[in-house]
């Protein structure tokens, strides 16, 4: 061989069509996904739907408190399950502020969980004072009772008492700083469960069962929940145990059409777009800033979804090729 | 750049070190799962100490001073101070020789969850075993399916009469649904050996039953994973690009 001569190489055997289809760059692969899962972000896509009876049962349940009233809301998620409860506690919060319903928030699930609560307020207070309503204001409108690290005790002991069990609990009194919760008028009166007109737990951990087996028939509860948990809080749904639940991102879009249509109010073509033959007419709350996670994120789950359907296709028909060679 | 851009800007540095496993190991992985650990570790800490233990316990315990001279004087209760040598039993679990001290907090512990655990079974289940009584033949032959009663024009008792009757495909939904809970409950009969033709077939298909359930249950896990992903997403490209760094 000449000194000039090119190195010879061994030659690759070509890949199959099967072996090309069951071996797709796992890097290309996570481009793809990333690219499926922003891209509808920037579009302004509507998926038809139709809302669950859960989750009509949820709107309703929430436009039946009446103004000035003291809900209990179980914060219960943190940055953890984002995706989903960030826009479910969105909605919640939107409705009961724009009804003028009072709110005691606390949270069992995690330490992180009132905290990123309170952030996500000061998010909707920003938006309410940019269009010019008033402040969702904390002492006055709302208290933070804080985090509970035994979720079985705090709920247990709010079975049998309320008051007792946020004893020592200390929230920013305006002018006072950290003061007794319940020195702020919207607790007056409020001790026992059965004071309270609604519990809504929203949340991505088992704080739902922990409230199911100790509140169960002592106050009216609704849950807002991730995917995962959906087919288990249907059984406390169907047997009548919880009034009302959204579940994932398909209860949120239900909760965002909700707010926007209404419930049995004719649309601008006369025609009703949500019906319901269990409910009157309940009114929604059009024009105003209803759409949020779930309008942007359930049409981009469709994508992502359809792209993992792809995905399980060319795999399958990648291995059917590929065991049929063998034979 | 404002505090708000540096926090929302740390979070997206965070979010792709933590994706980053997903190509290979690496340390700038690591470096973001112990930052996460540390911080989740340290705020539980604090949260624990001034929402759980501070004012339910140790304000109580040892009185609080008038923050005016108006306000009364908080006596403390020193009886509190019983629940201290109780909580730090707990941690004779790493002696050798004293661990039988966390067998008593650990006993007063399960004591008490045990003595809870009639009622929380009751409040559980009690309205679901109800509810499986479902009927299961049709009470009107009038319409196979349940009728748009908005559009029947009935009222009154007439309306309340045809709400409250079975229609065929309630019937047909209702023992579709006793068929299941039968099935899979006898998949579950592990006391005797079940050797009918009918029990057995009855267990196989409530395993199958059951695989549809599990299905169901993957495949709304698979979709929240998606949404978890799209919301780092949003984060990313809305949260952090558009809305920080090009402020649109």
């Amino acid at each position: 061989m000449a000194k000039n001569d090119p190195i010879p190489q061994p030659i690759k055997p070509s890949m199959s069509l099967a072996e090309k289809l069951t071996s797709l760059p796992k890097f290309y692969l996570y481009i793809i996904l990333i690219f499926f899962s922003s891209a509808p972000l920037f579009i302004n896509v509507t998926v038809p739907n139709k809302p669950l009876e859960s989750s009509i049962d949820l709107y309703a349940t929430l436009m039946s408190v009446k103004p000035g009233e003291t809900v209990l809301v179980a914060s219960d998620w943190t940055n953890s399950t984002r995706g989903e409860s960030w826009g479910q506690f969105n909605s919640v919060m939107r409705i009961l502020m724009r009804r003028g319903v009072n709110v005691v928030l606390y949270s069992t699930g995690d330490a992180q969980a009132p905290r990123v609560a309170q952030d996500s307020i000061a998010k909707l207070n920003k938006e309410r004072l940019a269009k010019g309503e008033p402040e969702y204001k904390r002492w006055e409108n709302f208290v933070s009772v804080g985090f509970f690290s035994s979720g079985e005790a705090a709920t247990n002991g709010m079975a049998t008492n309320v008051k007792a069990t946020f004893a020592g609990r200390k929230d920013f009194a305006p002018g006072r700083g950290l003061t007794d919760v319940y020195e702020s008028p919207i607790l007056k009166g409020r001790e026992k469960i059965e004071n309270f007109p609604l519990l809504i737990v929203i949340t991505g951990s088992k704080t739902s069962n922990i409230t199911v087996e100790r509140l169960s028939g002592k106050v009216p509860i609704a849950f807002t929940v991730t995917g995962v948990m959906g087919p288990e809080t249907g059984n406390f749904y169907q047997s009548g145990q919880i009034v009302g639940f959204a579940s994932g991102l398909k209860g949120l879009y239900d909760l965002e059409g909700l707010m926007e249509n209404g419930v049995n109010v004719p649309g601008k073509d006369g025609q009703i777009v949500i019906k319901s033959e269990k409910y009157p007419k309940i009114d929604g709350f059009p024009g105003q800033p209803n759409a949020g996670q779930g309008s942007r994120y359930y049409p981009t789950l469709h994508f992502a979804v359809a792209l993992l359907i792809l995905a399980v296709i060319i795999g399958n028909v990648g291995m059917f090729l590929a065991r049929k060679g063998a034979k | 750049m404002s505090y708000d851009a540096i926090k929302v800007t740390l979070g997206v540095l965070a979010t792709v070190g933590l994706y980053s496993v997903l190509y290979k190991e690496n340390r700038f992985y690591r470096f973001f799962e112990h930052l996460f650990l540390g911080l989740a570790a340290g705020w539980t800490l604090v949260v624990i100490w001034v929402e759980n233990l501070k004012g339910p316990w140790w304000d109580l315990m040892v009185g609080v001073a008038p923050e005016k001279p108006t306000d009364p004087i908080g006596n403390g209760n020193w009886a509190l101070i019983l629940l201290l040598p109780l909580g730090l039993m707990g941690y004779m679990v790493f002696s050798k020789k004293h661990n039988w001290m966390s067998r008593i907090p650990i006993g007063i512990i399960l004591g008490l969850w045990s003595g809870q655990q009639i009622q929380i079974w009751y409040n559980t289940y009690g309205k679901q075993i109800a509810g499986t009584a479902q009927p299961i033949w049709p009470t009107t032959w009038s319409s196979l399916t349940v009728p748009d009663y908005a559009k029947s024009g009935l009222t009154g008792d007439a309306l309340a009469n045809a709400k409250s009757q079975v229609y065929l495909s309630q019937a047909v939904s209702n023992f579709l649904f006793l068929i299941t809970v039968v099935c899979v409950l006898s998949y579950f009969l592990f006391s005797f050996d079940a050797k009918t033709k009918l029990v057995r077939s009855a267990s196989s298909m409530g395993r199958y039953l059951l695989m549809i359930g599990f299905g169901a249950i993957f495949g709304s896990t698979v979709l929240m994973r998606f949404t978890l992903l799209i919301d780092r997403m949003y984060f990313i490209w809305i949260e952090w690009l558009q809305q920080t760094i090009l402020q649109r």
